[in-house]
């Protein structure tokens, strides 16, 4: 029976020639169905950051050393009037822990989860209306997408890991080939919540969930095309998003993307008379101050085909240095309550869970990527390499994504980054170095 | 008598005038329309659906891609089939804008036109041809390809936006179609041939047309490195503005 899989599923494995459609999966396939299915095995090896963050990785209990296997099968059926898609998931993950509270623990896990789906009607030519768990994307930006209200992670950092679906309901229409009007409503936190397999390698849950309804608006011209999102948060502001871009010439394209929001639900440290003589609050909750959030972007491809980009972005709800200054000298405060014995150590506990997640996409307000991006290096090898600076605290992230194929189907790849910057910086507060290396099989 | 010879004379006269109108007809084709209708057998149509085989030889190693294209006018959206490692990813070109779409990937990624397909083929390679409106006549002349006359036009990119700087393109007086051409950087140097063939068939209007079948890219400098371009399963059809749409391709 296992040969019999083996052999149907693995085109390799057996005598017939790979390019014919000899396997079950591409059997399975009609013109109406499709089926891509392909299985990821990794190893990751980490160091957390000994930071008042995460004192002796005690808090964040980041494993040293991780696992995987994962089965991502995307099915599509495909109708003239109708789409239904569904990617299950399948990740069996073991864990070792070396530092911190559970020091010499290890454990294996699985999730069986449906990452997105979509049921989607052609109600006329022009006119469609669908309901499904999405990883909504949009924007030309690699260091952060401050035009998309729903996500603050564009999976961009790791193309490896999958962003979790949230529930959406959108409404589109095409009136012309240059203009598209959306009407989206993000119903549900989906697999973007605090706990469950959305959160499996994050050290931290995301921003609490708020229904969010939007209206976005696309234009496409002949070398360029611009957005505008006008989205409603029903617990808080306003937000104003757009993105565009600009095919300046054969090899350089130029890039914009940005926001302006109402208000702010994040977390900012405030000195009062607490037990820490400091706290986080929702300071500019009910305020009326628009912040904005503006990042600009080129890339220029090379005669030798590979692609520089090069980004800038100002986040104005970020930190300014005097509150920058509060917000470490808090965190120092909270990691002494959490590593005490006494009742103090819940607060700390607390406090620290604020700190890791603010609601704040960036923790400051001025960031510079520089990345190279090759792809094809001598048929058999992609790269991708990445630095990412925070420009207020002088710490930064090198990032490595390189791909080399063994074969039609096979993919060997390997993620790293390592951290640059002091205990109290922005990329230095989590991790010291993360290494994920693995085989991808496509069937 | 003659009655007989004027009858003889007046059919002379029509033969020899409805064969100068014939010929003026056909010399009245404007050498603009004479570009259109050769692109009009590699693509320009209201819609086209193909699937492109891709060889390509360089440096002696041998690649090869299939892709199912959607094209019509501006618009293209390319998915590979094969290899198995790439299914599914897509290469979306809404005019000069174009982006990367890869499974597992959250965001299509924004690429300039420069970025290659495989080999010497440039994405603008798999789509339909625009060379009439991309591109102004700088010069015509006469040339045979494969003893088949043709005119030989210079073509130079209306602006800066155009895939190629200078196209030197060879398309044959007799059927319409485009068989040779050269390409051209910015400096005036040759970087690469293409030579076209046209074995499909379809239909425009009712009338038969002969369409590209296949297109052999030879690199200029290296000339045993080459790329093969295979359109298969023509099928004209009309294909709606959603087909190029970004906020319903499906991931």
């Amino acid at each position: 029976m296992t040969a019999f899989l083996i052999t149907a599923l693995w085109p390799g494995a057996g005598t017939a020639d790979e390019d014919m459609c000899n396997t079950l999966i591409c059997k399975m396939q009609t013109k109406d169905f499709s089926i891509d299915f392909r299985s990821l095995t990794y190893g990751i090896v980490q160091k957390y950051s000994d930071s008042t963050q995460n004192p002796s990785n005690d808090f964040l209990q980041i494993p040293r050393y991780v696992a995987a296997l994962e089965l991502r099968p995307d099915l599509r059926l495909n109708k003239d009037i109708l789409d239904l898609s569904v990617k299950p998931r399948m990740r069996v993950y073991y864990r070792k822990w070396q530092e911190g509270s559970r020091e010499g623990d290890s454990d294996w896990d699985s999730d069986w989860f449906i990452n997105e789906w979509l049921a989607r009607l052609k109600i006329r030519q022009n006119t469609f209306i669908s309901y499904g768990r999405e990883n909504l994307q949009w924007g030309p930006s690699f260091l952060f997408s401050p035009s998309n209200p729903f996500f603050q992670d564009n999976g961009r950092r790791n193309p490896y890991l999958e962003v979790p679906g949230m529930d959406f309901g959108r409404v589109v229409y095409v009136p012309h080939s240059s203009w598209t009007i959306s009407l989206i409503a993000n119903t549900g936190e989906g697999l973007n919540k605090a706990t469950g397999p959305g959160r499996f390698l994050s050290s931290y849950p995301p921003a609490p969930f708020e229904k969010t309804y939007s209206l976005k608006i696309d234009y496409t011209g002949r070398e360029s095309y611009s957005t505008a999102i006008l989205s409603r948060k029903e617990d808080s502001g306003n937000i104003l998003g757009f993105f565009g871009g600009w095919t300046v010439s054969d090899a350089l394209l130029l890039y914009s993307e940005g926001s302006f929001t109402q208000g702010s639900q994040a977390l900012y440290p405030v000195t009062d008379n607490s037990t820490l003589r400091a706290s986080m609050q929702k300071l500019y909750q009910y305020s009326s101050s628009i912040n904005p959030a503006i990042l600009m972007g080129g890339s220029y491809t090379l005669e030798t085909r590979g692609t520089l980009t090069i980004e800038y972005a100002y986040y104005g709800q970020g930190l300014n240095n005097t509150e920058a200054d509060s917000y470490y000298s808090l965190r120092r405060k909270a990691a002494q309550a959490f590593i005490s014995d006494g009742p103090l150590s819940a607060l700390g506990q607390k406090v620290l869970g604020q700190m890791t997640n603010t609601g704040l996409r960036l923790l400051r307000k001025n960031y510079g990527l520089f990345q190279y991006t090759q792809s094809n290096i001598k048929d058999v090898f992609d790269c991708t390499i990445r630095w990412t600076q925070n420009l207020d605290d002088g710490s930064g992230q090198f990032t490595s994504v390189l791909v080399y194929y063994l074969g039609k189907h096979l993919e060997l790849f390997s993620v790293g980054s390592i951290m640059a910057g002091g205990k109290n910086t922005e990329f230095g507060s989590m991790l010291d170095y993360q290494w994920m290396a693995g085989l991808k099989y496509t069937f | 008598m003659c009655k007989k010879r004027a009858l003889l004379f007046l059919t002379l006269m029509f033969v020899f005038y409805a064969g100068l109108s014939i010929l003026s007809l056909y010399a009245a084709i404007s050498p603009q329309e004479v570009l259109k209708k050769a692109d009009e057998a590699r693509g320009k149509e209201e819609g086209v659906e193909w699937e492109v085989a891709i060889e390509s030889i360089e440096k002696g190693r041998r690649q090869e891609r299939t892709l199912k294209v959607s094209s019509r006018n501006f618009n293209s959206l390319a998915e590979y089939l094969t290899p198995a490692s790439m299914k599914g990813q897509k290469l979306l070109m809404l005019d000069r804008n174009m982006w990367f779409v890869k499974p597992g990937l959250s965001k299509p990624v924004p690429i300039s036109p420069r970025q290659k397909l495989l080999g010497r083929a440039a994405n603008g390679d798999i789509a339909t041809t625009n060379y009439a409106e991309d591109y102004k006549i700088d010069g015509t002349s006469e040339d045979t390809v494969n003893k088949e006359d043709c005119y030989v036009f210079d073509l130079k990119a209306v602006d800066k936006k155009a895939t190629y700087d200078r196209i030197k393109y060879w398309v044959s007086k007799d059927r319409l179609v485009g068989l040779k051409a050269e390409f051209y950087t910015v400096s005036g140097k040759m970087f690469k041939t293409a030579l076209f063939e046209y074995r499909n068939n379809i239909s425009i209007e009712g009338r038969p047309r002969e369409f590209i079948s296949k297109m052999v890219i030879i690199d200029a400098v290296l000339k045993e490195d080459f790329t093969i371009l295979h359109y298969r399963k023509v099928s004209i059809k009309k294909i709606p503005d959603s087909i190029f749409n970004l906020n319903l391709l499906l991931r």
